[in-house]
């Protein structure tokens, strides 16, 4: 997985495109390049940060015309030579995607002569390429890249530069994200839309299986047979102040803090109290439809995959419907048995996850109706499903997930009332309880904000452990699965999340005095039942840290540090607790010194398989 | 020009409302002193903003991010602790570039109007300038002595009269100011107050000029003042720009704005000036009288009665509920019957001075939780996460995260 980004205009190539590339950095950043036309193509790349990147480009270096790339490596290591964009003679390319017949293509092409510098599956590209466009034939750039693609299996998103066409960059899509921004006399390319805000908010999202041409002034679209495609560009109505930090020290801190607001947009104009209704118009589903629902599946990976099993929870109390959980790279291969009263839900923060994608196309091949819950509009997610039910969290630079994780459990809770009404599981009265709850929380976050201090106090304390639990029971166990996956991810230190009552079937063995265990204990009907969880790990000398309601005064007997949340709806506290536990880790991390907004060997969206 | 604004004090006389935010946040008409600040500056052409933060950073950084949406591009730097003003300018020092030969320093938590800006652009003379309104009654504030336009003198709350200009806290500067803040010395209420820079310059002989402005300048000092303030904001106020849902039968008046998504119930009566945020949910049959500012994701249930107030942002208004002349701060919820009630002539005891108040209710802190039947004694405050059980009357102050069972 990998950004891709191009430029042609008129004006200075390099600054644009490392700006673009640096907005890019979320989907990868183990090693960046950018190729530029200055008289003839001048290449730039290196294994490491863009920032370094930037420090080997000569100053003043000229050209109006460029591509680049920010790089996590799939097929070969992390090295300057395995960077793209990758050349053979006067052709360059950059390629976000994984070629799957690339081994056998680069056979064919060394023994037509052709020398690889790299262990990339790009370098095929860049090679094929040159082959097409000059070994048989005389091709044009254009008609070259059309003849590459068809002969290229797996996903790409490709752009690539010609010396004897100066004044083109050409580009192809298929299964990997592509949009094309339009500016005054300048026209931009990039794998998605926060690499071009502090351009343009003018785009063109391009397709799978189209290729095209950008000019400083124009862009042509064609499908891979030549027929010219004309699309009307979208406006994107993100501020690119909205991608920036303002201020913040990491992006993770500044989206955690964002969280009142985006919950908000989030649930705007679709709750009334009142009438307890949550009006979801965006699904198009017939109260008949919904009556005759027999088994929801949702399908999701990592963050998404928590709020699923949330989500799980929600539809079989609220609404009645049987649900399962999936893991998207799982239920691909795992032949799922599906009929057609079914529904499948997909969570994709980006709408661009491979494995999501390809799941969601394979439930929809059985005749299932689709729900994507996502936060970005337009992205192929939005394409692919039946209904989009979109969190309103804005971009998310950080590659931790926060403010999108809490969005995405509000879309849960409004998708799980509206179609527990139109079932008649739930009362208007009991809705109308859940609708001022959810009502309350953007008021109850900013209360937790408020009082931070205390949880970077125990963050402190506990920095230097070497593992960490985290237990929970009912709807706190996907609160504790994604506050282990929180500390995991961004302070490296090794943490379980469990359901509180697996722990004496195993885990157990491994809490020792020098574990910190978290328990989520909201009030609920498990509240006792984690109590006593509690006393198992205590009584083998673990330190455990609770999350606990403001007004339960009986918890501190039991635990060393109780973080507070505020009372809330029993079924919306693991919203609270989530933004307890991510400050939790955001203050772990912080005080390890990690690289917060960057973690090691992660990206952003995962749009490979 | 570039503008650095001051923004790192808690404002402490606030209380308890700026326990939990700066005062430069207060909501006056909906929007916080800062952004009041901000506008009247970018109507003066300055749209580069250097903001020196401190106390409760998080909640302006959330709020105006990079500035974008209000028309400027801010930079923020940070004053870990808050020993003075004349420290505050320092930190912007680096931030204040070759080419910026002057540049305007306000202090963030007086409303200022645009004339007052052009007012010191156009008056600034001189090594530095300060500018000055002219009020009756002096006591509390700073005040200079001048001749014509030369300042002679700087004197922090006079105990007798000796000028009516006050000092607004608003000055335009030269780059030199920075060396000059460097010489300073500690006051002896351990603080680098830039007043003593300025008392200085004005001993090392160098030329302070004024610039007088009759224009809006508002310092709301106690919290209760906040009312006043958004009187006088809202007065000013023509703007009947409705984005939200009216119910029929709703009858509305004089000039109001309604945010989106926000409902308004049938029966409902609202005379403006009134300001109403996004996604609220007011009424059936709810009340709303002249002077009220209303935040964003407000709930106010059937027959309350809202008047002269200002309710922040996620308060919750249970059934038949009456609240005069009051403040009710962010995330605060109220069960049915509560009533804050009015007084004249109110006299606040506040670490045991007493200060007069004027007409007022009371004023909550955020995240109080507040029960049914509920009355709160004219002139009594209530802080922040307090919880005060149904049926209770509240006749004396209520601190901090207090339980009143």
């Amino acid at each position: 997985m990998c950004g891709i980004v191009g430029y042609i205009g008129d004006g200075h190539a390099v600054p644009i495109l490392i700006d673009s590339l640096r907005m890019l950095e979320y989907r990868g950043y183990d090693s960046a390049g950018v190729t530029v036309f200055n008289g003839s193509l001048e290449t730039y790349k290196i294994a490491g940060r863009i920032k370094e990147l930037e420090n080997i480009i000569p100053e003043n270096t000229k050209g109006s015309i460029g591509i680049g790339h920010t790089r996590w490596a799939t097929h070969g290591k992390p090295e300057t030579k395995n960077a793209h964009p990758h050349i053979s003679s006067g052709i360059s390319v950059v390629h976000n995607g994984i070629i799957e017949n690339y081994l056998e293509l680069k056979e064919r092409l060394t023994d037509l002569g052709y020398e690889f510098q790299s262990d990339t599956d790009t370098e095929v590209i860049a090679h094929l390429l040159h082959f097409n466009m000059n070994g048989n034939s005389n091709n044009s750039l254009l008609d070259g890249l059309a003849e590459t693609v068809k002969e290229l299996k797996g996903s790409y998103a490709i752009a690539a530069l010609y010396d004897k066409e100066p004044g083109i960059m050409a580009f192809a899509r298929k299964d990997s994200p592509l949009v094309v921004g339009l500016g005054n006399g300048s026209n931009y390319t990039a794998s998605d839309v926060t690499a071009l805000l502090k351009h343009t908010k003018k785009v063109i999202f391009i397709n799978d299986d189209e290729i095209g041409l950008v000019k400083p002034e124009t862009v042509e679209i064609y499908d891979l047979e030549g027929h010219t495609i004309s699309r009307d560009p979208e406006t994107i109505e993100w501020t690119l102040e909205a991608a920036e930090k303002a201020g913040y020290e990491h992006f993770m801190l500044k989206e955690i803090h964002e969280q009142p607001t985006s919950i908000q947009d989030t649930f705007a104009g679709k709750l009334s109290e009142l009438e307890g209704t949550v009006t979801l118009k965006e699904l198009y589903l017939k109260p008949e439809e919904i009556k005759r629902l027999r088994r929801a599946t949702i399908i999701a990976c990592g963050t998404s995959w928590n709020a699923g099993i949330l989500g799980k929870y929600l539809f079989e109390k609220l609404a009645g419907i049987h649900t399962d959980v999936e893991t998207a790279s799982e239920f691909r291969y795992s032949n799922p048995v599906l009929c057609g009263e079914e529904l499948t839900i997909a969570i994709t923060q980006s709408g661009e996850t491979a494995d999501t994608l390809a799941a969601v196309r394979s439930s929809s091949s059985y005749g299932c109706r689709s729900i994507a819950i996502t936060n970005v509009v337009g992205s192929t997610i939005t394409r692919e499903s039946d209904s989009v039910l979109y969190t309103r969290a804005g971009p998310e630079i950080g590659v931790a997930a926060t403010k999108t994780f809490t969005a995405q459990l509000i879309a849960l809770y409004m998708l799980a009332i509206n179609l527990g009404r139109a079932r008649g599981v739930i009362s208007a009265n009991e809705a109308k309880d859940l609708i001022v709850g959810i009502k309350r929380l953007p008021g109850q976050i900013q209360k937790i904000l408020n009082r931070k201090e205390a949880i970077k106090e125990c963050a402190i304390q506990f920095a230097e452990s070497r593992d960490y639990f985290f237990i929970g029971r009912y709807l706190n166990f996907p609160v504790a699965l994604e506050g282990a996956l929180k500390l995991k991810e961004i302070s490296y230190i090794h943490a379980e999340g469990y359901a509180a009552g697996e722990l004496k079937h195993g885990p157990l063995a491994l809490i020792t005095e020098e574990t910190p265990v978290v328990a989520i204990a909201t009030k609920g009907h498990t509240y006792e039942k984690i109590l006593s969880n509690i006393k198992e790990v205590k009584a083998r000398d673990a330190t455990v840290i609770a999350v606990a309601d403001d007004d339960d005064t009986e918890i501190e007997k039991y635990v060393d540090v109780v973080l507070r949340v505020p009372s809330s709806h029993e079924l919306l506290s693991p919203v609270l607790s989530s933004v307890v536990l991510q400050l939790l880790s955001y203050y772990t991390a912080l005080a390890k010194g990690c690289s917060i907004d960057k973690p090691r060997n992660l990206a952003k969206s995962v749009t490979v398989e | 020009m570039k503008a650095i604004i001051l923004a790192a004090g808690e404002g402490k006389r606030c209380r308890p409302l700026t326990l939990t935010r700066s005062k430069v946040m207060l909501p006056v008409a909906n929007k916080p002193i800062l952004e009041h600040i901000i506008n009247s500056l970018v109507k003066n052409g300055i749209k580069e903003i250097i903001l020196v933060v401190g106390y409760k950073k998080e909640r302006i950084m959330d709020y105006f991010e990079d500035g974008i949406n209000f028309g400027v591009k801010i930079e923020y730097v940070e004053q870990k602790a808050q020993i003075g003003t004349a420290h505050a300018i320092l930190q912007a020092r680096k931030m204040i570039g070759q080419d910026d030969e002057k540049f305007i320093v306000v202090n963030g938590d007086n409303i200022i109007g645009p004339q007052a800006i052009f007012d010191l652009i156009n008056g600034a003379e001189g090594d530095a300038t300060l500018l000055t309104c002219k009020k009756e009654n002096v006591s509390g504030y700073g005040v200079i002595v001048a001749k014509g336009k030369n300042v002679t003198e700087i004197i922090e709350k006079p105990k007798t009269l000796v000028s009516h200009l006050i000092n607004t806290g608003i000055y335009l500067f030269r780059k030199e100011i920075f060396e000059m803040i460097e010489n300073t010395s500690i006051s002896t209420a351990g603080e680098y107050a830039i007043t003593d820079t300025l008392q200085l310059m004005i001993n090392n002989g160098m030329d302070l000029t004024t610039a007088v402005t009759n224009a809006e300048w508002i310092d709301a000092a106690y919290s209760w003042n906040l009312l006043e303030a958004n009187t006088i904001v809202l007065g000013d106020f023509e703007n009947n720009i409705n984005k939200g849902k009216v119910e029929d039968g709703t009858i509305i008046k004089g000039s109001v704005s309604i945010g989106k998504n926000t409902t308004i119930r049938a029966g409902s009566y609202i005379v403006g000036p009134v300001v109403i945020g996004d996604n609220c949910d007011i009424g059936p049959g709810v009340v709303i009288l002249p002077s009220t500012s209303i935040g964003n994701n407000v709930s106010i249930a059937s027959f309350s009665h809202i008047k002269n107030s200002i309710l922040m942002n996620d308060v919750r208004i249970n059934t038949h509920s009456n609240i005069s002349s009051s403040i009710i701060g962010s995330n605060v919820s109220t069960g049915p019957n509560f009533i804050a009630e009015e007084g004249e002539d109110m006299l606040i005891r506040i670490e045991n001075e007493l200060h007069v108040a004027g007409k007022l209710g009371t004023v909550i802190g955020d995240d109080s939780e507040v029960g049914g039947n509920v009355l709160v004694r004219a002139g009594n405050l209530v802080s922040s996460n307090c919880h005060i059980n149904s049926g209770k009357t509240i006749s004396e102050e209520v601190p901090t995260n207090a339980i009143i069972i």
